[in-house]
């Protein structure tokens, strides 16, 4: 695999899921293991792909990290701690349509501010401060229905930073853009990183976007959910798209295509 | 077959060895009128245009009924001596009145038909568990039809306010109930998901998230039922009542004033649109971003 190991990170994950198994039990059918034995960790202020089939069961392994969902057996622990429910440690952005539209830009973001009882003055400057690092400051009254999809998932990350979580949860925050503005997405959420070092685990179909922003990327099969592989990108932090042309880009994307294929 | 497609059917066949001038080719598809179009869109003076035809149309019909039958027991008054009926009914200070003791008594019953429905609605809508416990006697409670309620009404809360703003309510709270229920439900599930990872509890959820996207459809579901709130109330005060529009329609019956009786059918058409455009307008204004 790769040639980059980093044993910092290892050390004090932040995100550690150690054998956990989702299954799915029904009177009429024998049960169904959606997720099988699923072992993983992210490392604090790292970014983590997850990459699979539709279907394969990453978006319910997100769903239980985020505490939607919980596990039939196995272990998740955020900084050493078990996961009872959803909480503001674990924000999370999916595909779309979870902004409020009835909120501006702000005040979308202003949300898990006032949730956690955050002064007003102080959640003002924070909001300010969010809006600046995803590049909206102009747009801070507008509805979310004046806005461009790509910019509602800017507004969707950055409401999801506003609490200071653990970890980022992403599923597909991008899937439901089109290939361009997916593309800007991408570079934007490497800048966001950069400036926020947020821990970030994200689940994606795109075994290109997996590669582009994860440190690491878990393949998983299909049917049930397995760690087909653990894969270390041998990139650094600072990337652009001239990494995709690189022969190693080019070579991990055959290795998981292939996986994802033999495992499908 | 159509007249058109015989005459292009020998065109399209030998196009090429038609002697004379080049050949038009056909126009490829159906034309359709815009007027005509299934699902189309119309420009808003036409769409203005139509609706002030169809206000005409029923004036015309009006009128027309009233000359036709000008006398005898089917008598339809004309637009004019339904006018000056109504002009006489205001002046004589009852219409006023009346119309302030049937508002009341609507606003009155509809007010707690739809606190009743937000509350219940949108816990039916929110909660599984609520939905399965109170969808099934909801269910079974619906189809006695209100009206049916009347005497036992009378009898329980007597021939006073009460019978009549109770009517109200129960004409309209079921349906008020599930279309709410309904409203809620369609709030999107990650709309929900998000404000959970955003630190938000159960309570903040509901008060934060479901309301205010229920909210524009909760207006509208008031709106639609509004018009059964002023059915139960012409059943209550028809039955029994000293006061009220469908007093004065009983009134006018017993003196045999067919203008007067339509007049007041005017006043409760006037009533309807006009509580109908309030609605729509608060809609818009406190929810802007679902405008439609």
């Amino acid at each position: 695999m790769g040639p980059l190991v980093n044993a910092a990170t290892i050390a004090e994950p932040k995100l550690v899921v150690d054998g956990l198994v989702k299954e799915y039990t029904s009177r009429r059918a024998p049960a169904v293991r959606a997720l099988d034995g699923i072992d993983l960790s992210v490392g604090d202020g790292e970014i983590v792909s997850i990459v699979g089939a539709s279907g394969c069961g990453k978006s319910t392994l997100l769903r239980i990290v985020a505490g939607l969902d919980h596990a039939t057996t196995g272990r998740v622990e955020i900084e050493g701690c078990p996961i009872a429910g959803p909480g503001p440690d674990r924000g999370m952005v999916s595909q779309g349509y979870s902004l409020f539209p009835w909120r501006t830009v702000r005040a979308n973001v202003a949300f898990g501010l006032e949730c956690a009882k955050v002064p007003s003055r102080a959640r003002a400057e924070r909001v300010d401060e969010l809006l600046g690092i995803v590049g909206l400051g102009g747009f801070a009254d507008r509805l979310p229905g004046e806005l461009s999809g790509g910019m509602r998932q800017r507004v969707a990350i950055a409401r999801a930073l506003a609490p200071e979580p653990d970890i980022l949860l992403l599923d597909e925050p991008f899937g439901a853009l089109d290939a361009q503005t997916r593309r800007a997405m991408q570079d934007f959420l490497l800048q966001v990183w950069a400036r926020t070092r947020a821990t970030i685990l994200l689940v994606t179909h795109d075994i290109d976007e997996a590669i582009y922003l994860g440190r690491r990327v878990y393949v998983l099969s299909s049917r049930p959910g397995r760690v087909a592989a653990r894969i270390d990108v041998p990139f650094g932090s600072n990337r652009s798209w001239q990494v995709t042309r690189d022969p190693r880009f080019l070579d991990l994307r055959d290795e998981i295509r292939d996986l994802l294929l033999a495992n499908g | 077959m159509t007249p058109e497609a015989t005459a292009v059917e020998p065109h399209v066949r030998e196009p090429s060895v038609a002697p004379g001038p080049a050949p038009v080719p056909a126009a490829r598809g159906r034309r359709e009128h815009p007027l005509a179009r299934l699902r189309g869109e119309l420009p808003m003076a036409a769409r203005v245009a139509l609706a002030a035809v169809g206000v005409v149309s029923l004036l015309a019909c009006w009128l027309l009924a009233s000359t036709l039958w000008s006398s005898g027991a089917f008598r339809v008054p004309t637009p004019l001596s339904t006018l000056r009926a109504g002009v006489e009914l205001w002046t004589d200070g009852d219409l006023g009145h009346d119309l302030l003791a049937s508002s009341r008594r609507v606003a009155v019953g509809y007010a707690i038909s739809l606190a009743i429905g937000v509350v219940a609605g949108i816990g039916i809508g929110s909660f599984a568990s609520l939905e399965a416990y109170g969808e099934a006697p909801i269910g079974l409670v619906r189809y006695v039809p209100a009206t049916a309620l009347t005497p036992l009404f009378l009898l329980w809360l007597g021939i006073d306010e009460a019978p009549k703003v109770a009517l109200v309510v129960a004409g309209t709270v079921f349906y008020n109930v599930l279309m709410i229920a309904d409203v809620a439900r369609a709030v999107p599930r990650d709309m929900v998901t998000s404000a959970y990872t955003l630190g938000a509890g159960r309570w903040t959820v509901l008060r934060r998230v479901v309301f205010p996207h229920s909210w524009p459809g909760i207006v509208d579901v008031a709106r639609v039922n509004l018009a059964g709130a002023w059915l139960m109330l012409v059943v209550a005060e028809l039955l029994a009542a000293n006061e009220g529009l469908a007093f004065q329609l009983t009134r006018a019956y017993r003196f045999r004033r067919v203008d007067t009786m339509f007049a007041i059918l005017v006043v409760f058409a006037v009533i309807g649109v006009a509580s109908d455009l309030f609605l729509r307008w608060l809609r818009n204004r406190t929810a802007p971003w679902a405008r439609s």
